[in-house]
């Protein structure tokens, strides 16, 4: 759903062969509705005035919410596998996407990036998930743990521009061992842990061309599979994971000259015309020059910027 | 053409603060929580058919995205 006109949404769904429905809230009256009207928008702010928070939820047989993904970044955009695993309740790992196999005989460890086939894109939201198939009786621990014993855990690395989040974790089942003074918290059968991970700059950026096909994540994870008597030694295992870096799709405007990024065929100008003028007409002429003159603003202050982070033995 | 690089790592061809980068501030109210229903409405979809969300979907799951623009 966004705020764009029926013509605006047809001309995408054509370029971009989409079969699902677009909706077109012109007036921003859902957005509203929902209290999702972005407020860092102002009234003048000609032709942005009207568009949400960026954000999707995931809503069971009933209608009922069973999920909601908001992001700090309107760049952030979750994968469709987040909203299927949201809807279906857990992770279903795709045979396309790139995973390494680690373990032993016991226990068996796996790590795979999931999400839009394993392929990284600016800001799309992907997660690496490591998996453990620990066969009946033994179990795995959650934090925190007794001095001595191991939690689970795991890190994922890349090159600058790999961002990370804090780990997905399933929910616990309590354990109470003999001589243990805690409840401890433990995992069994299949268990899951996903880390959110989303490139940005320098490694992928849609004012930049890709200059490098693929980039590697570095998982370690660590572990310590124990019965109700005993544990297996603690084990640390590290995997690589070989994602493949693709381009975002820009609408065809001059506003990434030599991005080298995939652009649109909807023919984006003419939208933008005509969302422009159906703005202008809705706009407050005060607002409208308050906003010019806050963009003004806003543009002599990168420039200060720009001319600071040169230093002072910049030329021209 | 200015751009410039943001605190989340994102480059964008707009100046930091511009309205077209807006994010979602700290403790803003993302509206409908967990467990509610969310409420029901009718647009109109590419094809120009009115589509009601809940008789849409019939007793079907669903995902329902809030996207800026296809424009820009």
């Amino acid at each position: 759903m966004s705020y764009d006109d029926v013509g605006a949404i047809s001309a995408f769904a054509k370029a971009h062969d989409v079969s699902y429905p677009l909706l077109s809230d012109v007036d921003s009256a859902v957005i509203r509705q929902y209290g999702l009207l972005n407020t860092q928008v102002e009234p003048g702010d000609v032709p942005l005035y009207g568009i949400p928070f960026p954000g999707s939820y995931v809503v069971d047989e009933d209608g009922v919410v069973v999920a909601k993904f908001f992001h700090d970044s309107y760049k952030k955009r979750d994968s469709p596998d987040n909203l299927i695993d949201a809807a279906l309740g857990r992770i279903s790992l795709q045979p396309e996407e790139p995973r390494a196999e680690g373990g032993d005989e016991t226990v068996r460890v796996s790590a795979t990036l999931h999400g839009g086939g394993g392929v990284l894109k600016q800001g799309a939201m992907r997660s690496v998930v490591v998996r453990f198939d620990l066969p009946p009786g033994l179990h795995v621990y959650a934090e925190p743990v007794p001095e001595g014993m191991v939690a689970t855990s795991v890190t994922v690395e890349g090159v600058d521009g790999i961002r990370t989040g804090a780990p997905v974790l399933p929910p616990t089942e309590p354990l109470q061992l003999p001589g243990v003074d805690a409840e401890l918290r433990v995992w069994s059968g299949t268990v899951d842990i996903a880390v959110p991970v989303w490139p940005t700059a320098p490694l992928l950026s849609e004012m930049q061309e890709i200059t490098e096909p693929t980039t590697t994540l570095d998982v370690t994870v660590r572990y310590q599979a124990c019965d109700d008597r005993t544990c297996l030694l603690p084990r640390t295992e590290k995997f690589s994971l070989e994602a493949r870096l693709e381009p975002v799709d820009l609408p065809d405007l001059p506003l990434h000259p030599g991005s080298g990024q995939r652009v649109t065929k909807m023919g984006s100008g003419t939208q933008l015309r005509r969302l422009v003028i159906r703005k202008l007409l809705r706009t407050n002429p005060l607002d409208l020059l308050r906003s010019v003159r806050k963009q003004r603003r806003l543009n002599r202050a990168a420039s200060a910027r720009a001319q600071e982070s040169a230093g002072p033995d910049a030329r021209g | 053409m200015i751009h410039e690089t943001d605190d989340l790592g994102f480059e964008a061809p707009a100046p930091l603060g511009h309205p077209g980068r807006s994010g979602l501030p700290a403790g803003q109210p993302t509206g409908p929580e967990i467990g509610d229903k969310l409420p029901d409405f009718e647009l109109p979809d590419q094809h120009g058919h009115r589509i009601r969300l809940h008789d849409h979907r019939g007793r079907s799951k669903a995902a329902i995205v809030f996207y800026r623009s296809v424009v820009w």
